[in-house]
């Protein structure tokens, strides 16, 4: 057996060969992708990092497996067939890298995209990131499989007669023996034991009197060390921010990308600026967005105000009445801010400028549309005078935003 | 000199036994129930008593105190004989212990599914338990301290520290944070407001963990693993440093439950500081379990105790890591309100107390019965199975947990929130199913143990009374110097009350100033009292368990303010007795739910939620609709508010009532204009009211003042 752990010993420098290569096949990995969208999805990238850990311990496994696969065939054989076996881990190595090259090239076209995702990655790239993850499991389990077998060979074979003398001198020396985790936590050898025996006896129980473990007091007084910093800034010196300073300088940041996104892109629009938008992709983006989002749970399907054949929660929006003024104006006022306490929320949290100016073009276009079954008309009657030209109108309304409690039935 | 003969009492262990087994399954059946209830909500029956809010409770308490209560008693029962050398001071107390205890887990199981509560996680029993439960726990204390006093061993082993620090500790956590005033026999309000009550409710839910969950344990592992492994505890030094710091340190971690809150800034770093100064003393605990097991490697291969206890102190390790990991503030950002905590505490109970109770189980019954265990591979399979349990359930949490934390978080580049809190919550529905599967492998493990040791039992013949022999302790004069440790260890109660001493000194520092300095909540004059139907709604929340899915709590953090509103000042919440922050987010938060939906959205929502928001997974609250509010307790409740210092008018008790059925008729006149007819004393009118209420009397305060508070 000894030799055998030995060469398990030895396993933990060539480690180092496996971390050289990796770090040849990412880079080259993380060179493909121009996209750097993928490194700020967390979830992307804890997939990555659990694809590296796992390549890690598949690595290991893998020199422990030729190590006992070495053992087992010099006693066998007296024949060298290493290169061999480490032929296998290299293909092992390389098929599973470059699985994840297909990972993240695969990322790419589908990223930009994205219309639906899984935590904000694109499906594809999730599934083949999760296959990468399944297969690495899948491999690591083979290897302990095969290092298994091999090693109950081992052990019958240990487990065979060998001379008492041998037997004893081999448990004495590894009594003796300090490996480095032994000397790691200041341990003594098995064999000096009864030094360290306090005579205690309770129920059977002996106590040692072990050195505490250097890296446990030590960090022991790193964290303590570590709580009089932390109070000294947070609360003496004042060098780290209060949760309000964190919150307000998170929001100033925020704004601030906010409004160069904006400008750069041409959208800021608001209340004051909103047009009808009359382009049909426009018009589209505002129809998806009414039926997949949870206006027709007020305002039925049609925005008849009909939800499930009952009058809904919300008034109809294709007739000529409206609570809150009929203009592209007051819809989009409506959509951005809501009507405290009257069933509408403010939405302005969910979509963006861009995105209510198309919701609120789409309902206008849904004027006169006249659904089979409509719910009665709420509010005044308002004509629009610069879009259609009114159908049955009496008179023209003003379209300042006033909410009519009195008239209202719904809401 | 003489050698004196004495009997060990096994029959109380056995029956402490009996009870760990049968509350550990109801627990985990109970828990395994609440936890389809999150992806099949319709297998809440629509019953009031099965439905998450009260289920979740009844699991958290069942596990807790049934589950691991019982296996403490267990554990410390049969070891404190073993250690003192003498039989337990009195069978008498013994049975009062054991059948005390029992009666109140019962009283427990049904008031929890009555929706009795008070609200306060982990400490929802109401006020007669409350008592019942000090009263035992004296009745505990006598027991244990009695066999001390009468021992034959002259030093106090390390288990022993432990179990004294334990039984001082909770005694002096229960009674603080049980603080309520009654208003009727099933009914209380907690003495605290707010950030106060917040406070105390986390230094002893925290500590609850901490003194219950992992002192008697720890004690336990200090008697069983070096008997089952038959090696020499790993350092003496070790455990006398690491118990001391432990018990100093843990009671200080409290305000992280609460960091980002409306908790003052300087009681938030003083919990980030002793959460990570933690580790070690933690750890100490989990090397002194695995270097005792050195040289023992071999057995550990063979013998299905040693398995359960090196996952189960490998899991202490953990999760001892992880909670100082999660506590600092960057972090906890993330991982608050999310399945991570669900993750992090399940690692720590179904690892840590629920593998080393199986152990233990495994290792006594096999000696109170005089018989080898039935099958070594049914235990081992036992084993494999609870872990792949645990790894499936933890596996999924933590995913979920990250993946939903970080989508709530997420913008669009226009500034919008890029998620609805909908679509956060089904899309990690797939994580929960495979969370049910790992709990369901860990209770089917959980069966094959009671078949293995059912078996054992019948093969064997009970040992009631097992003899023993030792000498007894005698006074000597001896004038050896000795180690200061070990004349601590001869003296008992001087250990008691350095380890009350050690406890008290946290608490004290991080409550005293909460409550006495005004500057930690500052008032905010438009925060009025509620009325009466609206703190009539307030109970019937607390009743149904809402905030086991909801938090009322808005962090400062960007997405936060976004997504619901200014975030909490301290000031918002002085009448909220007891306050209801939640510790989790299954469903979004309510701190501003008022004004923010129409009285028929809420009306419909809770008739069945998946008309008003399609996908929804929270459970239907029909009873509220037909149920009749009780208002024949109000006057009560306004009088017990006046003594807790909620400031209504004299006499207001007495009006009270036509007040709220003013405001109910008005509620159910606006429910009529949108077509829905309901008795203006219908308990769903209430909780109208109140969900209305919430969040908004800020929204009357100037925005400048509103920028000055906090």
């Amino acid at each position: 057996m000894l030799p055998f752990i030995r060469k398990i010993s030895k396993t933990v420098l060539r480690i180092l060969g496996v971390f050289l290569l990796i770090s040849v096949t990412t880079p080259v990995w993380a060179a493909g992708p121009p996209e750097p969208s993928i490194f700020s999805n967390p979830l992307a990238l804890t997939f990555i990092i659990l694809m590296i850990l796992l390549l890690i311990i598949i690595g290991i496994l893998g020199y422990i497996l030729i190590g006992a696969a070495d053992l087992k065939l010099k006693k066998e054989k007296r024949s060298t067939p290493v290169a061999a076996s480490a032929m296998v881990l290299f293909v092992l190595l390389l098929s599973s890298s470059s699985l994840f090259a297909q990972g993240g090239t695969a990322a790419e076209p589908a990223a930009q995209t994205a219309a639906s995702n899984i935590g904000g990655m694109a499906p594809s790239t999730f599934y083949v990131m999760a296959a990468v993850v399944f297969l690495e499991l899948l491999i690591i389990i083979t290897l302990l499989l095969n290092i298994r077998f091999l090693l109950k060979k081992e052990k019958e074979r240990i487990a065979e007669p060998v001379t008492e003398a041998e037997i004893a001198k081999a448990a004495e020396e590894k009594r003796n023996h300090l490996s480095w985790w032994d000397k790691f936590n200041s341990l003594r050898p098995v064999s000096q034991e009864a030094d360290l025996d306090l005579g205690h006896d309770y129920d059977g129980i002996r106590e040692l009197n072990n050195r505490l473990p250097p890296w446990w007091l030590y960090g022991f007084y790193l964290t303590i060390i570590f709580a009089g910093v932390y109070l000294w800034r947070f609360h003496i010196s004042h060098t780290g921010p209060s949760s309000k300073e964190e919150y307000e300088t998170a929001v100033a940041k925020a704004e601030l990308k906010e409004k160069e996104y904006l400008k750069m892109k041409g959208e800021n629009i608001d209340e004051n600026t909103v047009v009808f938008l009359s382009a049909k992709a426009d018009l589209d983006a505002g129809k998806a967005i009414f039926e997949k989002g949870a206006c027709i749970s007020c305002h039925g399907t049609d925005a008849s105000g009909i939800v499930f054949g009952q009058p809904g929660v919300g008034p109809n929006l294709t007739d000529d009445y409206w609570l809150n003024g009929g203009s592209i104006k007051n819809i989009f006022t409506t959509i951005k801010y809501g009507v405290a306490g009257k069933g509408m929320q403010s939405w302005s949290s969910t979509y963006s400028a861009k995105e209510i100016a198309q919701i609120a073009s789409y309902i206008k276009s849904l004027h006169g549309t006249k659904p089979v079954k409509v719910k009665d008309p709420q509010g005044e009657l308002y004509k629009d005078e610069e879009t259609k030209p009114a159908t049955d109108s009496l008179k023209i309304m003003n379209d300042s935003i006033k909410a009519k409690d009195n008239k209202v039935a719904m809401n | 000199m003489q050698v004196e003969k004495f009997y060990y009492d096994n029959k109380i262990v056995k029956a402490f036994g009996i009870a760990t087994v049968v509350f550990g399954i109801v627990g985990m059946l109970a828990g395994l129930w609440a936890a389809i209830q999150i992806y099949y909500p319709e297998s809440s029956l629509n019953l009031a008593a099965t439905t998450f809010g009260r289920l979740r409770p009844l699991h958290t308490n069942a596990i807790i105190f049934a589950f691991v209560g019982n296996s403490i008693f267990m554990g410390i029962y049969y070891s404190l004989q073993r250690l003192c050398k003498a039989r337990m001071f009195s069978d008498k107390l013994s049975w009062i212990h054991f059948w005390g205890w029992q009666a109140i887990i019962a009283a427990a199981a049904i008031t929890l599914l009555m929706g009795v509560t008070t609200g306060k996680e982990y400490a929802e029993l109401e006020w007669p338990i409350d008592i019942a439960i000090t009263l035992i726990w004296v009745v505990f204390g006598i027991n244990m301290f009695g066999t001390i006093l009468k021992r034959r061993e002259k030093h106090l082993y390390v288990a022993i520290w432990f179990y004294i620090a334990t039984w001082v500790t909770v005694a002096m956590l229960h009674i603080v944070n049980s603080m309520e005033i009654p208003v009727s026999f099933l009914k209380s309000y907690s003495w605290y407001a707010g950030v106060q009550d917040a406070l105390v409710q986390w230094w002893y839910g925290h500590n609850a963990v901490a003194f219950f969950l992992t002192t008697p344990v720890l004690g336990l592992m200090y008697y069983f693993l070096p008997k089952a492994a038959n090696r020499p505890v790993y350092s003496y030094r070790l455990s006398i440093i690491h118990f001391w710091a432990l018990i100093f340190i843990y009671i200080w971690a409290g305000p992280h439950h609460l960091l980002y809150t409306a908790l003052p800034d300087w009681a938030q770093s003083l919990g980030v500081v002793f959460s990570v100064m933690l580790i070690a003393p933690s750890w100490g605990g989990m090397l002194n379990g695995l270097f005792t097991l050195r040289g023992a490697w071999d057995k550990v291969r063979e013998d299905p105790v040693l398995k359960f206890m090196v996952v189960a102190v490998t899991c202490y390790g953990m999760s001892t890591f992880e909670g100082p990991m999660l506590s600092l503030k960057n972090v906890n950002a993330i991982s608050h309100f999310s399945d991570w905590t669900i993750a992090h505490v399940h690692i720590g109970g179904l690892g840590w107390n629920g593998f080393l109770a199986f152990a233990i189980l495994y290792y006594m019954v096999p000696r109170m019965w005089g018989t080898p265990l039935y099958s070594k591979k049914l235990a081992t399979n036992h084993f494999w199975l609870g872990t792949i349990g645990i790894v499936l359930y933890a596996v999924p949490m933590y995913w979920a947990g990250f993946e939903q934390s970080i989508m709530w978080k997420s913008f669009t580049p226009e500034g919008q929130l890029k998620f609805q809190f909908l679509e956060t919550v089904t899309n990690i529905k797939p994580l929960y199913i495979v969370r049910s599967i790992g709990g369901a492998l860990y209770l089917t493990g959980a069966f094959f143990m009671v078949v293995n040791l059912v078996k054992t039992i019948a093969k064997g013949r009970f040992v009631a009374n097992e003899e023993a022999e030792a000498a007894p302790l005698v006074k000597e004069a001896s004038h050896k110097k000795e180690y200061w440790h070990r004349i601590l260890e001869r003296k008992p109660v001087t250990m008691l009350v350095l380890s009350l001493i050690l406890v008290a000194i946290g608490g004290l520092i991080e409550m005293i100033p909460t409550f006495l300095v005004k500057s930690n909540i500052p008032t905010i004059a438009s925060v009025k009292p509620y009325t009466p139907l609206e703190l009539q709604g307030r109970d019937i929340y607390v009743r149904e368990g809402c905030y086991t899915c909801h938090s009322q709590m808005i962090r400062p953090f960007r997405d936060e303010v976004k997504r619901y509103g200014e975030y909490s000042k301290a000031g918002e919440f002085v009448y909220d007795h007891p306050f209801q922050w939640g510790s989790k987010r299954t469903g979004p938060d309510l701190a501003r739910e008022g004004g923010r939906q129409t009285d028929s959205w809420h009306y419909n929502h809770m008739y069945d939620p998946r008309t008003m928001s399609p996908g929804s997974i929270m459970p239907r609250y029909v009873w509220l609709l037909d149920n009749a509010l009780d208002t024949s307790s109000t006057p009560a409740k306004i009088r017990a508010m006046q003594t807790l210092g909620v400031p209504y008018p004299d006499g207001y008790d007495k009006i009270a009532n036509a007040d709220l059925m003013k405001q109910a008729d008005s509620i159910a006149a606006n429910l009529k204009k949108d077509k829905i007819e309901t008795p203006s004393n219908a308990e769903i009118v209430a909780l109208i009211a109140y969900l209305q209420r919430i969040g908004r009397d800020i929204k009357a305060e100037p925005k400048q003042a509103i920028a000055e508070n906090k």
